[in-house]
């Protein structure tokens, strides 16, 4: 059982806090994936972790034990590094090999590990080369299989697949999830590329400016984001906003534009103006005749038509409000069409507009 | 596409390239003239009589100077030694530790260098005769390499920066100690910069003349610029004499800088990243 464990840690340089103290538990076998922009923190939480930079403050300990003060090479943990960090000048089994030999492990006993682990990762064949003779996935594997042999409690990972182009990044992060599958070894891995996130984690925590916004289930923070950041944060495109204030009628008025919407059903309280959040993909695409008049119903105007394949992005003017819908990209409509669109207030999100938390849910307050 | 900077940077090269060895080229066929041919006006620039006489002659005649070659050679090479040890270490600690004063530390280091190496030699002098070091080699190769090492650990230091911390920090990881990873990171991963350092040092090493004359007052233990540079001549500078010892003199420092040049150039971090 490897239950990493953060206890109020956090991490200042000098006056600057890079990250504010928070807690967590990463759970055995669990994938935690780090999420956030750049220098939001990430690497600084996962080098701790790592004990490559020292703790500020706060308790770490993996699988009970305390781990502030152990040497990295104690903690029972192995890091996968952007760059990869191979020793360029030792073979790939070199590579691999170093740490067992280091702890004094047979040669024999080497020898299999270093071998099935490359068998795994299909490594065999290269075992004699410089890791300058492999390709890009190549050298990330073995910086993988670096980590593997040592059979860690705790895997490491800071943007393992950054640096490779954007087909062997996918073939790459459905290879991690297979080894993950089939290990089960608790891992933390940083990214900023919300896909991975979404698709390696059990649990995402995101980040932002040293801050944790939330730690949810890909699941959740796509669903109920705590606040404004991590809506627009997971999603792509990005969830439009609208700011809203509130008219005569308990209704809400587009402070730029007209665009008036009925009473929300959020904890609004005694509020005079909030910011609704709608993500493209939940703004439907009535078809010609299809307006029922149920629900949130407007006209819309195309401005721009944008086919990425399968989807189609198209701006829309809306009430003079620019939004952006996502849509099936077979037949979609062109620039200069008009349509009719409808919200699903199921799918709206409210956030409060100086904090950015989110509104919970709950019946329409009426001030009027 | 604009082809002038092309040509400006060839002329350059060329003409720094003539500069530099039109003296060499002088050199080398001063050595082959006669004396009569040195004195000639207006000057012969091929020999004529072209001659192996002053080699012969030096040869037979000064055989001290083989001597001084190979003093020059221990001294330099102890020198270089040290000094990259010295060096390599202290350009490590300082390109890696985070020191409040880092920066400061480096600048102080380099200003030290800048004193003139003639206003060491009074109390150089006085200390060497106390501790014994005068006409030793370890006493000139201490002298030198004080002499060298800011440059050294500036270069090193700059060097160590460009290395990716990551693999050091993946060998920590792998379970190494600061020292090990030095030794068996480090410095592989860093050759270039060591070789290149190491050259540079070893010629200042060898052409260094104030403490050279100074801390090595026996003949026999002069090093070559300053043995050759004390030839007696009787009515005249005896030009010829230096001019074949000084291409003799260089002889080692062209041997060992074509042995090395390859690996200068050759960097080792290719395939570490990406
Ligand atoms: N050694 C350091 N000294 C000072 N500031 C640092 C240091 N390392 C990181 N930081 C700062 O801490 C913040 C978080 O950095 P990091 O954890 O690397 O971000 P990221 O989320 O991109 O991995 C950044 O603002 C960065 O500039
Ligand atoms: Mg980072």
């Amino acid at each position: 059982m490897t239950v990493v464990q953060l206890d109020r840690i956090g991490k200042s340089y000098g006056g600057f806090k890079a990250v504010e103290e928070f807690d967590l538990t990463i759970h055995d076998g669990e994938f935690l994936v780090l999420l956030g922009p750049s220098g939001c923190g990430k690497s600084t939480t996962l080098r701790m972790i790592a004990g490559l930079e020292s703790i500020s403050t706060g308790l770490l300990s993996i699988g009970g034990a305390p781990m502030n003060d152990v040497e990295p090479k104690d903690r029972g943990v192995a890091m996968v590094f952007q760059n990869y960090a191979l020793y360029p000048h030792k073979s790939v089994y070199d590579n691999m090999a170093m740490a067992l030999k280091l702890q004094k492990m047979p040669k024999a006993e080497i020898q299999k590990r270093v071998g099935d682990t490359a068998e795994m990762l299909g490594l065999t064949d290269y075992l004699a080369r410089k890791p300058a003779a492999l390709s890009g996935g190549q050298r990330q594997r073995v910086a993988i299989g670096r980590a593997i042999v040592r059979t860690p409690k705790v895997f490491l990972f800071d943007e393992p697949l950054s640096n490779l182009d954007a087909k062997l990044r996918v073939k790459m992060r459905m290879e991690l999830q297979e080894l993950h599958d089939r290990l089960g070894v608790t891992s933390v891995y940083v990214t900023h590329d919300q896909i991975e996130a979404m698709t390696l984690a059990d649990r995402i925590v995101i980040m932002n400016g040293g801050v944790v916004a939330q730690v949810g289930s890909p699941r959740e923070v796509y669903d109920t984001p705590a606040d404004e950041f991590v809506a627009g944060f997971i999603g792509s495109p990005s969830m439009n906003f609208i700011d809203l204030r509130r008219n005569g009628d308990d209704g809400w008025t587009s402070v730029e534009g007209h665009l008036a919407l009925p009473p929300l059903s959020f904890d609004t309280g005694q509020r005079a103006d909030l910011r609704l959040g709608v993500r493209p993909e939940h703004i439907e695409i009535l078809d010609p005749g299809a307006d029922d008049g149920i629900g949130m119903t407007f006209d819309a105007k195309v401005l721009l038509a944008e086919l990425l394949g399968a989807d189609a992005l198209l701006n829309l003017d809306v009430d003079g409000i620019r939004l952006l819908a996502r849509v099936s990209g077979t037949e979609h409509p062109v620039a200069g069409d008009r349509l009719r669109i409808r919200f699903h207030e199921a799918q709206l999100h409210a956030f409060d507009c100086e904090s950015g938390r989110a509104l919970e849910r709950g019946v329409p307050t009426l001030v009027s | 596409m604009n082809k002038r900077p092309r040509i400006g940077l060839y002329t350059l090269v060329a003409l720094s390239v003539v500069i530099s060895f039109l003296p060499i080229v002088w050199l080398i066929l001063t050595s082959l003239k006669n004396t009569a041919g040195i004195y000639a006006w207006p000057p012969q620039y091929w020999p004529d009589p072209f001659t192996f006489d002053n080699y012969v002659k030096i040869v037979t005649e000064s055989p001290e100077l083989l001597l001084y070659v190979l003093n020059s050679f221990i001294v330099a090479l102890g020198c270089t030694l040290l000094t990259l040890t010295i060096g390599g270490l202290a350009g490590y600690a300082l390109s890696r530790i985070k020191m409040r004063w880092g920066a400061v530390l480096m600048v102080f280091i380099l200003a030290v260098s800048m004193f003139p190496p003639v206003s060491l030699l009074p109390s150089l002098f006085q200390n060497f005769l106390k501790l014994g070091l005068l006409n030793t080699y370890s006493g000139l190769i201490i002298a030198h390499a004080g002499l060298f090492l800011p440059f050294t650990v500036w270069m090193l230091a700059s060097y160590f920066r460009t290395l990716p911390p990551e693999i050091e920090e993946a060998a920590r990881m792998d379970g190494m100690g600061l020292m090990r990873i030095f030794l068996t990171i480090v410095i592989p991963l860093s050759w270039p910069g060591f070789v290149a350092t190491g050259l540079i040092v070893f010629i200042f090493s060898w052409n260094e003349f104030p403490l050279a004359l100074v801390l090595m007052t026996q003949n026999a233990m002069r090093t070559a610029p300053v043995g050759i540079s004390l030839y007696p001549g009787e009515y005249a500078f005896p030009w010829e004499t230096i001019s074949t010892a000084t291409v003799i003199a260089i002889i080692p420092i062209l041997v060992i800088t074509a042995i090395f040049q390859k690996q200068i150039v050759g960097g080792l971090t290719a395939g570490a990243g990406k």
